[in-house]
């Protein structure tokens, strides 16, 4: 017998408790696992899209809500002749209510710009020109949009045809409708407008260089914001909101769990007073005590962790599968989120053991000779 | 902490000087000045009605309660200024409880080597002891089995067990036959006596059964917190 055999046997000795306790954890995790993924996911797919079409440096003014706000299409033109740029093409890029989805991604591209070299025809073609009023849809738009090539297509007042299904590369770009940047400024009332410069570099640029030109485009465009296209959502005050909110909500779920494991680790000291002062009689220091309920804590995190993964990265799965959502989704769960989820489980569980462990370090050995 | 000689050089293990302990800002007297002194080997009974102050006694032997005026010698140390009294608990002393206190989720062999966690033995160290200790009781076919599977003569044979697993000088009985009838009790007192002569301990018994008392050669008899005599013990006394 070991001592971590004495810990563990502290476990089973209340199966059911230790299951509810541990699921309680659990649920606290998977909600970490599952918003954190989520949110995450969101970013990397935007991540993937901006590379899908090779863009290095995204210039907007993130300091609107997700999406930026708009400014005027000229400072294109100033970007364009600074040193080390490839080519640059402007991008409008709404979250709007379009037909019967009340929200879905909305891109108006420069025609002609590279922003639309990445798009591959699953079906019907792109666009003739800018004059047309044509989209084409992400082929996850499509099916949530439920049209096919040739249906007319409302945004706002201005009625387009669906010209083409396309895969954009990138979950977020298969979820999109392509317009000409021109009919978008005009369906939108936005004409003149942008809220994206996308800037490819030269090849063989350094990122020196590259971080020289986004400061150089910054003195250009004050009120704008140039940075590697990894890192535009990342920016963005309104993803910073929806993250802050993801961790407060996990934060919420997880204090549940440091409740619940601190008052089964409160009433199994309760429950055993009489066999703590009986090891204390014995010999045992109040250290060793202490390390014991400690470690029975850190264990119930530990597996309400590995169990809340485990259920976090099942619901995520589900969910891709739920009607409405289904393949809009596209959840990252990374290393670092698992091994973060498990670290903040095994947190939950020594923080929720101090108070227990204390109490029980506190009893006296007089407890055995009594009775 | 060490105990470096098995004997004070005056041959005791316990030296009490006119120990008091009060409680209650003095309103409960539990000790009245008690004296007596315990050689090495002795085996001693302390006899007396319930709250005669046999108990509060044998706490402080055990160092699990301090006087609150006089000295308590432990091999010429003063047990209250014991900087480790864990310690002196694991090494020095055995514990046998009324109630046997067995911890129930563990089994027997399990439940012996609980003391043995504050020693440097390995895991399959601890368990060959423990399992040697459980033949030594006659508990050899009980080994695997939890507490609550055991009778109560059988339980306090793996307590008996338990509290000789660090090869301690001294056993400190507390009632090691109060749960049991009297065919138990007999041999309780038989395996205590015959652990005592074999490896020459020190055994300080508390009881208030004059049959059990009886097994000590020397018994000390307490009646409202101070002794009231000291000597051979006689059945018909």
């Amino acid at each position: 017998m070991t001592f971590l055999t004495i810990v563990i046997r502290g476990l089973v000795r209340r199966p059911v408790r230790t299951i509810l306790t541990m699921l309680g954890i659990a649920i606290g995790i998977a909600s970490v696992v599952m918003l954190v993924g989520v949110a995450w996911g969101f970013e990397k797919g935007w991540s993937d899209g901006f590379k899908a079409h090779e863009t290095d440096i995204v210039v907007g003014n993130m300091s609107g809500g997700v999406m930026p706000k708009s400014f005027n299409e000229s400072v294109e033109q100033r970007i364009a002749t600074l040193p080390h740029v490839a080519d640059t093409t402007s991008l409008i890029a709404e979250l709007m209510g379009v037909e019967n989805l009340s929200m879905i991604m909305v891109s108006g591209r420069e025609w002609g710009g590279f922003a639309w070299n990445s798009l591959k025809i699953l079906d019907g073609r792109l666009p003739h020109d800018d004059s047309e009023y044509a989209v084409v849809l992400g082929h996850l738009a499509a099916g949530s949009l439920d049209k096919k090539v040739g249906d007319p297509l409302q945004i706002e007042a201005t009625e387009f045809t669906v010209v083409g299904i396309v895969d954009g590369g990138a979950v977020v770009e298969n979820g999109t409708i392509f317009v000409a940047l021109s009919r978008l400024q005009e369906a939108t009332a936005n004409e003149g407008l942008i809220n994206f410069i996308n800037v490819q570099l030269k090849p063989g640029t350094s990122d020196s260089e590259a971080g020289e030109l986004m400061a150089q485009i910054e003195k250009e465009f004050p009120e704008g914001k140039a940075m590697p296209a990894n890192e535009v959502l990342g920016s963005s005050q309104g993803i910073q909101a929806v993250r802050a909110m993801s961790w407060s909500t996990s934060l919420l779920a997880v204090t549940i769990g440091v409740l619940g494991v601190m008052n089964t680790m409160l009433m199994s000291v309760f429950e055993r007073t009489r066999e703590i002062g009986v090891l204390l009689a014995l010999g045992w220091r109040r250290g060793r005590i202490m390390r014991m309920i400690l470690l029975e804590s850190a264990f119930l995190g530990l597996l309400g962790g590995v169990t809340g993964v485990l259920l976090g990265v099942g619901g995520l799965q589900l969910l891709q599968f739920v009607p409405g959502i289904e393949g809009l989704l596209d959840p990252h769960i990374s290393a670092s989120l698992i091994g973060s989820s498990i670290g903040i489980a095994l947190v939950v569980g020594v923080f929720s053991g101090i108070y227990p462990a204390w109490r029980s370090s506190r009893l006296s050995p007089d407890l055995a000779l009594q009775g | 902490m060490e105990f470096v000689s098995s004997v004070e050089p005056s041959g005791c293990v316990f030296d009490a000087v006119d120990l008091k302990k009060e409680f209650d800002d003095g309103r409960v007297r539990a000790l009245r000045g008690v004296s007596f002194k315990i050689a090495a080997g002795e085996f001693v009974s302390i006899i007396g009605t319930s709250g005669s102050g046999k108990s509060t006694l044998l706490k402080m032997l055990g160092a699990i309660d301090k006087a609150t005026s006089g000295s308590l010698l432990y091999k010429g140390a003063p047990i209250a200024e014991l900087p480790d009294p864990a310690e002196y608990r694991a090494r020095e002393i055995g514990f046998i409880f009324q109630a046997f206190h067995l911890l129930p989720n563990f089994t027997a062999i399990e439940n012996v080597q609980f003391p043995m966690f504050e020693t440097d033995r390995p895991a399959r160290e601890r368990r060959d002891r423990a399992a040697e200790l459980l033949d030594s009781v006659g508990l050899h076919d009980r080994r695997d089995h939890f507490p609550d599977t055991l009778s109560g003569g059988e339980r306090q044979r793996v307590a008996i067990a338990r509290s000789i697993a660090n090869q301690p000088e001294v056993l400190l009985a507390d009632e090691p036959t109060g749960n049991l009838d009297s065919k138990n009790a007999e041999s309780i007192m038989d395996l205590i006596n015959t652990i005592q002569a074999e490896r020459k301990m020190t055994v300080v018994l508390v009881t208030h059964d004059m049959t059990v008392a009886s097994y000590a050669p020397r018994a000390l008899r307490m009646e409202d917190g101070m002794i009231t005599s000291d000597g051979k013990f006689a059945l018909d006394e």
